[in-house]
């Protein structure tokens, strides 16, 4: 409180460098004790803390943010010709991208362009929210300068404001098991039964309301992500599962989400829906041009 | 005042008449009884124990069952709950039947010494010669001995000292249950459990200030069962109130009693834990005689609980979302959905939910500031979870409570700042904290 910032930064950039003035004196004693220092550097990570949707402003910019975020939720209702599952970009970036190893929007801004193995090459923000639509959302590509393109990437700045170029925010992408973990589908179909079941359906159909509208997302079959998406992959997707399932777990803010699955329960219960049927993408040989394709990779 | 007095006097004396031939009774089947009762006994016993909810009370967390410890606050410090497995020395192994009896209907403990009247013992008067010879089978013969001291009370010198509560004691309205002749055995059976064993009032009717709940049946008049705030929880109404049970039909109120969730609503705070440890037990005969008789008691002419046409935060159809909106569309929106419809058999409704329409918010902004978990049931194994958003400021709390009280169709009072601290201040340490 008592640094000397000028008046007119606004709150999210004093927010951002005392939480990651405080996440380095936390990290200090951890790296003092490490014998050989693999790191040159120290990098500071920037707490996850989103702007409250209630201050965005009144104005053509703010309505932009706002369109941005609501294609984001409701991106199939929106965007009926870009997606081909009945998934929305929220279905795995979860409550607006801002939930801690949900691949949070929040620091995309300021991280792209970046390189992409998959790709050979590093890609650029709108080349990444394509890369969802074709593979996680199993439809097409929007052009980069329709509106719909830049009222998502507005809402990602709005997130983003203040954070410094390559800031490391905590919880960015979605964490990591151990991927010499052996997976067991047979646990992994038991444990679906038992936990995932009432929100996804026992044949992953998902789950719709009244409405006749999706609240929980399909995991396998037409309606849901092609076999090129990350979310496909055993181990990324153990990830996922790990930090975020179910929601509505815990006392944790947002979503109480995660920490109810171990490691090895994670992937084999990844392990067990990501294998059940889903599209082709035919794309696919173009991929990992330059190798390094993962071991979890589906084809 | 003087007739309620005359009127407790009476009660008391009648009480003391009951306790008299209450002794006679069992003075005559106390051969009996010192036997070993039959496993049939210890087991409708085991019932009984459950639809008291014993166990929510007399088991500390992590703690051995029955063996006590439990904290409870109080105005003047935290008392324990005691030990009440039948070992000998710490628990109340060496108790008589008639022993058992006076502390569980008179709060009167072998030594003389009286009970806390955090102990539901006007209530539990209500309870059966019958009922309470099974009890007592069940925790002398049914519950492992745990030796484990009771704890003292916090409560400082000298008002430590229990004699007063001989006096507090001497007001309190009770007797034996009465049947109601005009009515059924169903009704009858639901009474029963609602007085007596469930204890609800405990909770749902309001209290004096003497702390006396104000109605222990239907025959003490409108509060019985009114609704009370407690704990910084509202124990919601019981009676036909637009913000009672008014909008719940039987079979709603025996699904939330056997699952802890109907298909709009789920059970929430102290009433999750009473769900998971007594009434998901209850048979489906039990808990339709206890839905017949809540249905039967009226709600109140007035309907100060809902004030009307206060659409202060509606949004529906404007271009900027307001504060309240736009933080329901941050916080809430992907479990509670925007049309604030939830989630069947998941995620609550808020619209036309009684408890976000009540005008007493207390339980609403509680359980915003806390979160809570669901009761675990046999029938729902799942017990999700409302996450706690104790870090949004007093303001945004009361933002969006104002905005979920009055959209969608809802139309409850605002919500100011102000109460939020309030309430904010009843958490406890664990739901600060954790």
């Amino acid at each position: 409180m008592n640094l000397a910032l000028p008046e007119n930064k606004i709150p999210i950039l004093r927010h951002a460098v005392m939480t990651g003035l405080l996440v380095v004196v936390l990290l200090l004693p951890a790296l003092a004790e490490t014998p050989t220092q693999q790191q040159p550097k120290a990098v500071a990570l920037v707490k996850l803390a989103p702007p409250h949707i209630a201050d965005i402003p009144n104005d053509d910019k703010g309505k932009q943010i706002l369109l941005g975020r609501r294609l984001l939720a409701d991106t199939k209702k929106l965007l009926p010709n870009n997606v081909g599952a009945e998934l929305n970009c929220d279905s795995c970036h979860l409550n607006g991208g801002n939930v801690p190893f949900a691949s949070p929007y929040l620091g995309m801004s300021v991280n792209y362009p970046r390189d992409n193995p998959r790709a050979g090459r590093s890609v650029t923000l709108e080349e990444r929210v394509n890369g969802c639509l074709l593979r996680s959302m199993n439809g097409k590509a929007l052009p980069i300068d329709s509106p719909e393109m830049k009222a998502m990437i507005a809402y990602f700045n709005w997130l983003s404001a203040g954070l410094p170029r390559n800031a490391k925010v905590e919880g960015a992408g979605i964490g990591k098991v151990d991927n010499n973990l052996v997976p067991d589908p047979i646990h992994g179909k038991e444990l679906y039964e038992a936990k995932c079941a009432e929100c996804h359906g026992t044949n992953g159909e998902g789950l719709k309301n009244a409405r006749n509208e999706f609240v929980f997302p399909p995991l396998w079959g037409a309606e849901s992500f092609n076999i090129g998406a990350g979310m496909a992959r055993t181990y990324t997707s153990a990830a996922f599962i790990k930090n975020n399932m179910p929601i509505a777990h815990g006392l944790n803010a947002p979503l109480g989400q995660g920490g109810a699955l171990s490691d090895q329960d994670a992937v084999d219960v990844a392990e067990y829906f990501t294998h059940q049927p889903r599209p082709d993408f035919p794309p696919k040989v173009k991929d990992w041009p330059n190798g390094g394709k993962p071991k979890d990779s589906r084809y | 005042m003087a007739r309620q007095m005359l009127n407790a006097k009476s009660k008391s004396l009648m009480a003391k008449l009951y306790w008299c031939c209450a002794c006679l009774v069992l003075a005559a089947t106390a051969a009996r009884a010192e036997t070993a009762p039959t496993a049939d006994s210890v087991e409708r016993g085991s019932y009984l124990a459950r639809a008291a909810d014993c166990v929510a009370c007399h088991t500390a967390p992590g703690g051995k069952e029955f063996a006590g410890g439990l904290p409870m606050p109080t105005p003047l410090g935290r008392i324990y709950s005691t030990n009440i497995t039948p070992d000998r020395e710490t628990g109340i192994g060496s108790y008589s039947v008639e022993d058992f009896t006076r502390a569980v209907r008179e709060g009167v403990a072998k030594d003389g010494h009286y009970l806390y009247p955090a102990m539901p013992f006007p209530a539990y008067a209500k309870i059966s010669d019958a009922d309470i010879q099974l009890l007592y089978a069940y925790f002398q013969h049914g519950v492992a001995p745990v030796k484990h001291a009771n704890w003292p009370s916090d409560i400082p010198f000298p008002l430590s000292v229990r004699f007063p509560l001989f006096f507090w004691d001497m007001f309190v309205r009770r007797g034996p249950f009465q049947p109601n002749a005009s009515q059924d055995a169903q009704w009858n059976r639901g009474a029963y459990l609602v007085q007596g064993l469930g204890h609800c009032g405990t909770c749902h009717s309001p209290r004096a200030l003497t702390l006396h709940t104000k109605a222990l049946t239907e025959r003490d008049g409108p509060a019985f069962l009114a609704g009370a705030v407690i704990d910084g929880w509202y124990a919601k109404s019981l009676r036909g109130d637009k913000d009672g049970l008014g909008q719940w039909s039987e079979a709603d109120i025996v699904t939330f009693l056997k699952t802890g969730i109907t298909d709009s609503t789920a059970a929430f705070g102290d009433m999750a834990e009473v769900v998971q440890h007594s009434t998901q037990y209850l048979t489906d005969d039990d808990l339709a005689a206890i839905a017949r008789y809540l249905k039967s008691l009226p709600g109140h002419q007035k309907e100060p609980a809902v004030a009307a046409g206060a659409h202060t935060a509606s949004s529906a159809n404007d271009d900027h979302p307001t504060r309240g909106s736009a933080a329901y569309d941050e916080f809430c929106v992907t479990c509670h959905r925007a049309d604030g419809g939830g989630v069947t058999h998941i995620f609550p409704a808020l619209a036309g939910n009684d408890v976000v329409e009540t005008a007493e918010a207390t339980s609403l902004v509680h359980i915003v500031l806390s979160g809570g978990r669901r009761p675990r049931t046999t029938a729902r194994p799942n017990p999700f979870a409302m996450p706690a958003f104790k870090t949004l400021d007093d303001r945004e709390v009361a933002e969006i409570v104002t905005y979920i009280r009055t959209a969608w169709g809802n139309s409850a009072s605002p919500v100011t700042a102000e109460q939020v601290a309030k309430i904010r201040a009843t958490l406890t340490e664990a739901e600060a904290t954790e």
